[in-house]
C-alpha cells in the first residue's frame, strides 16, 4: 500500500479515534486544550512505534497461547520509559499529562494494532503501521483539543485571543463537553471519509 | 504458529522478555532519575521564591521540616537573615477537599504572619475551571491578609474571599489551605514564645 493511501485511511477513513473508535479514554480525558491533545498524541505514538517494531520482530518467537501477556508487558515498558523521559525532559507537559501517561498501557490502539498488524506483518510496514495510526491519533485529539480549547477558554494553543473577563462556553472544558464535541466530529469526519471514498 | 509450544518454550519467552524489559527500565531510570530530582528541587525553588518575594537575603534549609495541623501534614521552610532571625516562612500545605482531591500548595507568610503570596504545586482541578486559582486575578485577593484582618471562609460561607466561576469547592478549598498555613504560624510563634 502506498504511503499516501495509508495516511488517508489512518486521518480519516480508519482514523483510530473518528473511524475506528478506539482508545477513547484518554481522548476524551486529556483533550481540554489542543497543547495536552498534542501531547497526549505524540506520547502514544512513540509507544506504538516502538511496541510494534519489537513485536514485528519477535512475532516468530512469542508462542501464541501468552502473546497478550506478552505483548503488554512490551508496551507497558514502553510506556513507563515515555513516563519517566517526560518527567526529566517537559515537567510542565508532564504534571498536565501525568495521570493518563500510565493509562496509554491499555489504549486499546496500541494492543489492538499489536494484534491486528504487528504480529503477522513485517519490520519495517509495521514501523510505518505505527508512525500512520500514531499521527492519525494525534491528529484527531489535536482537532477535538483544538475545538474545546477555542469554546471552552477563548484561546488557542495557550494563546488567548478572547479576554478573561468575559464568558466562555465552560461545558466544552468539563467532561460532558468531550461527548458533545467528540459527537460532532464523528459527523464531520465520516462526511469527509464519505467524501474521499467517493472521489476515488 | 506453532502447534507444539512446550510450556518449557513458554516459560522461558514470557522470563526473557520480562528480563530484558527490566533491563531498559533500570537503565532508563538510571539515566532519568537525576533530572527528575533536580526538576521537582527547581519547582520547589521557583515557588518559595515566588511566595517569599517580598523577602531579601534570606537563607532556608535544604529540606523542610514536617509538622502536623488539623491532622493533616505540612511542611515548612524556615526563612532566616544571617543572624538566625526568622523573616518569614514558606509552608507547604494541602489544599483540604478540592474538587478532585486535595492539592498541594504553597504559602508564604512574613514574620507578623501576612500572607506574601500563594503558589499551587501540584493539583488535578478542573482545568479552565478550578485551575484559576493559580492565576493572578484570583491569588491577589489573599496577599496582605492574616488572621486577624480576615475571615477565613468565602464569600458564600460569610467570610471575606471571592471565589472563582463555577469553582466554589475549589476556592473553598484553596481558602482552607491558606488557613492551615495561618494557623501553622500560629503555634510555631506560640511554642517560641513559650
Amino acid at each position: 500500500m502506498k504511503l499516501s493511501e495509508k495516511l488517508k485511511r489512518t486521518f480519516f477513513t480508519e482514523n483510530p479515534v473518528t473511524g475506528l473508535l478506539l482508545g477513547l479514554c484518554p481522548t476524551l480525558a486529556v483533550t481540554s486544550s489542543a497543547e495536552n491533545g498534542i501531547g497526549m498524541g505524540l506520547a502514544t505514538t512513540f509507544v506504538l512505534v516502538c511496541s510494534n517494531l519489537v513485536i514485528a520482530t519477535l512475532k516468530n518467537v512469542i508462542p501464541n497461547r501468552v502473546r497478550i501477556p506478552a505483548f503488554i508487558v512490551v508496551i507497558a515498558t514502553f510506556v513507563t520509559i515515555v513516563d519517566m523521559g517526560l518527567q526529566a525532559t517537559m515537567f510542565e507537559l508532564h504534571k498536565t499529562l501525568g495521570l493518563f501517561i500510565p493509562l496509554i498501557v491499555v489504549n486499546c490502539l496500541i494492543l489492538g494494532r499489536a494484534e491486528a498488524f504487528a504480529s503477522k506483518s513485517k519490520v519495517w510496514d509495521s514501523f510505518i503501521d505505527g508512525i500512520t495510526n500514531g499521527l492519525g491519533f494525534t491528529f484527531a485529539l489535536f482537532i477535538l483539543g483544538a475545538i474545546r480549547e477555542v469554546f471552552g477558554s477563548g484561546a488557542i494553543l495557550g494563546y488567548q485571543f478572547w479576554p478573561e473577563e468575559y464568558r466562555t462556553i465552560l461545558v466544552f472544558v468539563l467532561a460532558p463537553g468531550a461527548f458533545l464535541t467528540l459527537g460532532f466530529m464523528l459527523v464531520g469526519m465520516n462526511r469527509i471519509s464519505k467524501a474521499l471514498e467517493g472521489s476515488k | 504458529m506453532a502447534k507444539n509450544e512446550s510450556a518449557f518454550r513458554v516459560i522461558i519467552v514470557l522470563v526473557l522478555i520480562a528480563f530484558f524489559s527490566a533491563f531498559l527500565l533500570a537503565y532508563v531510570n538510571n539515566i532519568t532519575s537525576g533530572p527528575i530530582e533536580e526538576n521537582k528541587k527547581a519547582e520547589t525553588k521557583k515557588a518559595i521564591e515566588i511566595v517569599l518575594s517580598t523577602l531579601t537575603d534570606y537563607t532556608y534549609p535544604e529540606e523542610p521540616i514536617a509538622a502536623e495541623i488539623d491532622n493533616s501534614p505540612v511542611r515548612y521552610f524556615p526563612a532566616q537573615a544571617e543572624d538566625g532571625t526568622i523573616l518569614g516562612y514558606a509552608i507547604i500545605v494541602q489544599g483540604p477537599n478540592g474538587f478532585t482531591n486535595d492539592f498541594d500548595m504553597m504559602v508564604g507568610l512574613d514574620s507578623s504572619g501576612t500572607v506574601i503570596d500563594t503558589y499551587v504545586l501540584d493539583h488535578k482541578e478542573t482545568p479552565g475551571l478550578g485551575d484559576g486559582m493559580t492565576r493572578e486575578p484570583y491569588k491577589k485577593q489573599y496577599r496582605g491578609k492574616n488572621l486577624q484582618n480576615s475571615n477565613w471562609n468565602v464569600k458564600k460561607d460569610g467570610g471575606d474571599f471571592d471565589i472563582l466561576t463555577a469553582a466554589t469547592i475549589t476556592s473553598r478549598a484553596f481558602t482552607g489551605g491558606v488557613h492551615r498555613a495561618l494557623l501553622l504560624f500560629k503555634k510555631l510563634k506560640n511554642e517560641v514564645n513559650v
